[in-house]
């Protein structure tokens, strides 16, 4: 190992360059501070993407390998943790956003304070957010305009006020979402056109989005759709003041006498390791690596891990599970036209009705069956083989769709992320153990849910549905929440709601580890404006008033 | 090759001849022919024969020049994972034999498609039952037994040898003809998808599904205007 100059403290480190750490980036690199971001994955340029499934989906192009960064999954706390590529994301400069089609919608006035109007529900660590919809209300819009999203502001009857429009209009209509849209429309049932993170005209001078087939789950080799790595990295690098430094491997952040972040150690790839030393540190690693690497960073002060002297950090994990109602129809659908995600949703069962017997309710929306494309798409029942599997690929692979769900998962105390003390990744640091039960909660919305999706279908006139009902968490959806609370309370949270440690003023987390609760939307969106609001109050406030002495 | 499991096939191949004509007629029951073309003229089993060679057809370079140098990690995990998945195909092929001849005293080659499903029904089975990779694929999916992918992708070295040959039977006959098999692009014909030329295309931003979208757009302004049932 070569002996590396140790490089000069900055301002700020920001370790993961993905959605949140790309947005925190280009607000505090705009605001004039000093920036390193590290990234353990690669930064990979558009290029290198294209358009192939067998790559993309089924070969790891994109998604970690199982073999180098494995995790384990147990049921609860007395059984045995089992290696699972549970919850996944791409490691990579722009994280998960580099491969996602991008359904931006946003939360509404009451996911913000869902235990007020819903009350305790038992086995729930159901709790207000300490922010209000109002108080990020301007961040939505930020985000909505910086990063480019297609939508129509005020379709949606259950949004919240919209102080602007959205930047370009919806994108031009698939069959899957004009089917959707018919379905709804019969049932009386609100819909509106999926916000995307696309363009639909051309847009702060890059062109429109091109429609390929390889989009969700593929990186996008035009660079037209809207990502951390086609927006936020470009903006932060302009500049000048955004080290980023790709395939760099935090292991461990260290504190000083005074119980303050010091430094990051990391792993660069040449394998040697070095220390950054800054005066601010932001986590957006995604909120089960975030919350891993703070429980790697033990210290004589911290000796549970880095501002987990509650024990709260891990803690509350939620999971939005995928799940849908399958509809086959005698036209043809083309699913795959677009990637099968330019959709059309509704917020019709997403607002709480005890009526209907269980607390919240999620955003639905129509989609391609899984990836709608040739080696991937499937019907549910679908043998794996003989004339009976062909025949139904070859009569129905173009003529189905799926109107999809996300569970709004309970948080729940023992939900939680650890380190496992057996399963190490390829770099020797102990992998994270998810230990997850399902709440009844999340079984009764989910076959709710399904079951009016299904009616969806019928009302659109397909010839068939099927309902595919959720029965655990498995992780099949990117989204991760909880495991850094936010909350006024330090006994019951991890971060004030600023989403600052409460036992470490130089920390930060950014990414979906403060949401104390997992809503039923998709929440890249809500993260991005979250962490732009935190930046913007850490350029504002922190880098002048709390700097060491 | 010197890799005491491994078929030996010539450079760029993993089976030897019986292998190969064994898998290749399994294949040939995963997606049989009828007035459509099959796993057969697909060309599946070189397309499997490609990827247990080594680490030489991983991935396509994605403008369809040829395929990418793996290093570092990577390829280690890559090595790994093929060594794993070889030796069930290796395991995979005795026991079809195995059984063949325990039951009708020839080969499997030798048997007539009706025995073949037979004996491919009987190695389906106890994959299904016991399979935790399956059972979780069951669980995401609800879908396929094969390859769920309603969001994510599965650990392939989990699977089992039978539901691994159904896989990469599935991924033979539909991945981009680039990786050996879907000849001619037979597989995107019997379903109808309509997709690029070629990689190139794709990749050069030309490849465009615009002319399957909606033939009218939704009117938007009317359904804001409109009152719901809520």
């Amino acid at each position: 190992m070569a002996l590396k100059r140790k490089p000069d403290p900055v301002d700020v480190v920001i370790i993961g360059a993905g959605a949140t750490g790309a947005t925190a980036a280009k607000v505090l690199t705009e605001r004039g501070m000093h920036v390193v971001g590290l990234e353990r994955g690669p930064w990979r340029k558009r290029e290198s993407f294209g358009g192939d499934e067998l790559a993309n989906v089924n070969r790891y192009n994109l998604w970690p390998d199982p073999i180098l960064n494995p995790r384990t999954l147990r049921g609860s706390a007395d059984e045995e943790a089992k290696i699972n590529l549970f919850c996944p994301v791409p490691q990579m400069v722009g994280g998960g956003t580099v491969h996602w089609q991008g359904w931006l919608p946003r939360f509404t006035e009451s996911d913000f304070k869902l235990r007020s109007i819903v009350g305790e529900v038992a086995g729930t660590t159901l709790v207000d957010w300490p922010i209000s919809y109002a108080d990020l209300e301007p961040y939505y819009t930020e985000v909505e305009w910086a990063f480019g999203v297609s939508g129509a502001g005020g379709v949606n009857k259950f949004e919240g006020f919209r102080s602007k429009e959205y930047p370009c209009p919806p994108l031009p209509s698939t069959r899957y979402a004009q089917k959707f849209h018919e379905g709804c429309r019969k049932l009386g049932y609100n819909s509106f056109p999926t916000p995307m993170a696309a363009l639909s005209r051309p847009y702060n001078g890059r062109p429109v989005t091109v429609q390929s087939a390889f989009a969700q789950q593929h990186g996008d080799p035009t660079g037209t759709r809207s990502s951390a790595l086609s927006v936020f990295v470009p903006d932060a690098l302009r500049t000048g003041r955004y080290d980023l430094r790709p395939d760099c491997y935090v292991h461990e952040i260290t504190v000083d006498g005074r119980g303050r972040c010091k430094s990051a150690v990391y792993q660069d790839a040449d394998g040697d390791f070095i220390e950054q030393e800054a005066d601010i540190f932001i986590l957006s690693c995604g909120a089960i690596e975030s919350a891993r690497l703070l429980l790697l960073s033990r210290s004589g002060r911290f000796p549970n891990g880095l501002a987990n002297g509650s024990d709260l950090v891990g803690r509350n994990a939620t999971f939005h599970e995928f799940s849908a109602a399958v509809g086959v129809f005698e036209d043809p659908i083309y699913a795959w036209a677009g990637g099968g995600y330019v959709a059309a949703s509704s917020y019709q069962f997403y607002e709480h009705d005890e009526k209907r017997g269980f607390a919240g309710g999620c955003h639905v929306a129509c989609a391609g069956v899984g990836i709608p494309l040739p080696i991937n798409w499937s019907l549910p029942g679908r043998p794996a083989w003989g004339p009976q599997a062909k025949q139904i690929d070859r009569d129905f692979f173009n003529h189905s769709f799926a109107i999809a769900m996300v569970v709004h998962d309970m948080p729940q105390h023992e939900n939680r992320v650890e380190l496992d003390d057996k399963v190490k990744d390829a770099w020797g640091l102990p992998v994270a153990r998810i230990t997850n039960k399902i709440h009844e909660n999340d079984l009764k919305m989910g076959r709710w849910i399904i079951d009016h999706n299904a009616e969806i279908l019928d009302a659109a006139g397909a010839k068939k549905v099927y309902r595919v009902y959720i029965d655990r968490i498995t992780g099949n959806c990117s989204h991760q929440h909880g495991t850094t609370r936010m909350g006024n309370d330090p006994k019951s949270s991890v971060l004030n709601k600023w989403c600052q440690a409460h036992e470490v003023d130089n920390l930060f987390v950014v990414d979906g580890g403060p949401f104390p609760t997992a809503t039923g939307a998709n929440p890249t969106l809500t993260m991005m404006a979250n962490a732009w609001r935190v930046a913007a109050y850490i350029g504002d406030h922190h880098s002048a008033d709390r700097k060491p002495q | 090759m010197t890799d005491p499991q491994a078929g030996a096939g010539a450079a760029g191949t993993f089976f030897d001849a019986h292998q190969r004509a064994t898998i290749e007629a399994a294949m040939a029951r995963i997606i049989p022919t009828d007035d459509q073309p099959g796993a057969r003229e697909a060309g599946t089993i070189e397309f499997l024969d490609r990827y247990l060679s080594g680490l030489d057809f991983i991935y396509a370079k994605p403008d369809g020049s040829g395929f990418e140098k793996l290093e570092g990690k990577r390829a280690e995990a890559w090595k790994q994972r093929i060594e794993i998945i070889s030796a069930k195909y290796v395991e995979g092929t005795k026991e079809l034999d195995r059984r063949s001849q325990s039951q009708f005293s020839a080969e499997f080659v030798r048997l007539t498609t009706e025995q073949q499903d037979r004996l491919l029904a009987e190695m389906e089975r106890p994959a299904l039952q016991v399979e935790g990779a399956m059972e979780t694929a069951k669980a995401v999916a609800g879908l396929a037994a094969v390859e769920p992918a309603l969001q994510q992708t599965n650990a392939e070295i989990d699977l089992d040898f039978f539901p691994l040959l159904a896989l990469h039977t599935r991924q033979g006959f539909y991945a981009d003809p680039i990786y050996g098999g879907n000849r001619d692009r037979v597989g995107w014909k019997l379903i109808g998808f309509e997709g690029p030329e070629s990689l190139a295309e794709t990749h050069a931003g030309r490849f465009t599904t615009l002319p399957f979208f909606a033939e009218q757009q939704i009117d938007w302004e009317e359904e804001k205007n409109r009152g719901t049932e809520a």
